[in-house]
C-alpha cells in the first residue's frame, strides 16, 4: 500500500513522506544530544569539544542538519504554496530559500570537517 | 456529489476579527508560525554552533553573551516556538497513525500540546536562569 503510494503516480505522498521522516530524525538526535549532555555534562571548550568531534557524532550532527533543512525546505514551500499568489514572486522566493539552505548545508559540512 | 458552485459566486467572509478559530485551528496555525519562525533563526544556531566550537576564546565569548540577561529573554521567547512547533508535530505524527482522531480526543491533544509548550518553556527558563 505504502509502497504504491510511492511510485511516480503520487509524487505528494514521497515529499510528504520525506516531511515526517526527516522530523523524527530530528526528534532521535534532539533525544541523543540530551543523552549525551546528561552524560558527559560539557562546562568548558574543551568538554564541549570532546563531545561534538567524534566522527560517528558529526555524521549524526550532519544528518540532523540534513534533516533540518529537508524539513524547512517541505514547510516554507508548502507556506508559500498557500500564501503567496503572484507566481513570479513565489519562484523568486522558493529559489532564495533553495540557495539559502544549500548555502546553510555547505556552512554545516564546513564547520563540522574543520573539527 | 455536491452540486458545484462556480467559484466567483462562493460566499466569502475574509474578516478575520469575525472568525473565532476552534482550538485545533489554533494549534494547526501556531505550528505553521514557528515553523517560520524556527526557519528563520537556522542562521544563528549554525553561527552559535560553529562559534561555540571553533576555539576557546569565542567558546567563552559565547557563554558570555548567553549569560547576559537580553539574551536569556531571547532564548526563553524563541524556545516556545520550538517547544510548540515540537509537540504539535509529534502531534501530527500520532495522527498520521491514526492516533486520538475523532474530534473530541484531536480537542484533548490540542489542549495538552498548548500546555505542554507553556509549562516547557518555563521550565526551560527556570533551567537557564
Amino acid at each position: 500500500m505504502l509502497i504504491e503510494l510511492l511510485t511516480k503516480k503520487y509524487p505528494g505522498m514521497r515529499l510528504w513522506l520525506t516531511q515526517r521522516i526527516s522530523a523524527v530524525m530530528m526528534v532521535i538526535y534532539l533525544m541523543l544530544m540530551l543523552i549525551m549532555l546528561a552524560i558527559k555534562q560539557p562546562h568548558d571548550y574543551a568538554s564541549w569539544f570532546d563531545l561534538m568531534s567524534p566522527w560517528w557524532w558529526r555524521l549524526l550532527t550532519l544528518v540532523f542538519f540534513a534533516s533540518l533543512f529537508t524539513h524547512a525546505w517541505l514547510g516554507v514551500r508548502d507556506v508559500f504554496k498557500d500564501y503567496v499568489f503572484n507566481l513570479r514572486l513565489r519562484a523568486v522566493l522558493q529559489v532564495t530559500v533553495d540557495i539559502l539552505l544549500i548555502a546553510y548545508l555547505c556552512w554545516v559540512c564546513i564547520i563540522l570537517w574543520k573539527l | 456529489m455536491a452540486k458545484k458552485t462556480p467559484i466567483r459566486n462562493r460566499p466569502k467572509n475574509l474578516n478575520l476579527f469575525t472568525i473565532r478559530l476552534p482550538i485545533n485551528a489554533v494549534v494547526s496555525i501556531l505550528h505553521r508560525m514557528s515553523g517560520m519562525v524556527l526557519f528563520l533563526l537556522i542562521p544563528a544556531l549554525i553561527w552559535a554552533l560553529q562559534t561555540s566550537l571553533s576555539s576557546e576564546s569565542s567558546f567563552d565569548r559565547l557563554g558570555a553573551m548567553f549569560r547576559h540577561w537580553t539574551l536569556k529573554l531571547l532564548l526563553i521567547g524563541f524556545s516556545w516556538p520550538f517547544f510548540h512547533h515540537l509537540y504539535a508535530g509529534l502531534r501530527h505524527l500520532g495522527q498520521d497513525v491514526h492516533w486520538m482522531t475523532t474530534l473530541n480526543k484531536a480537542r484533548f491533544s490540542s489542549r495538552i500540546v498548548l500546555v505542554l509548550g507553556a509549562c516547557s518553556m518555563l521550565g526551560f527558563a527556570y533551567y537557564i536562569w
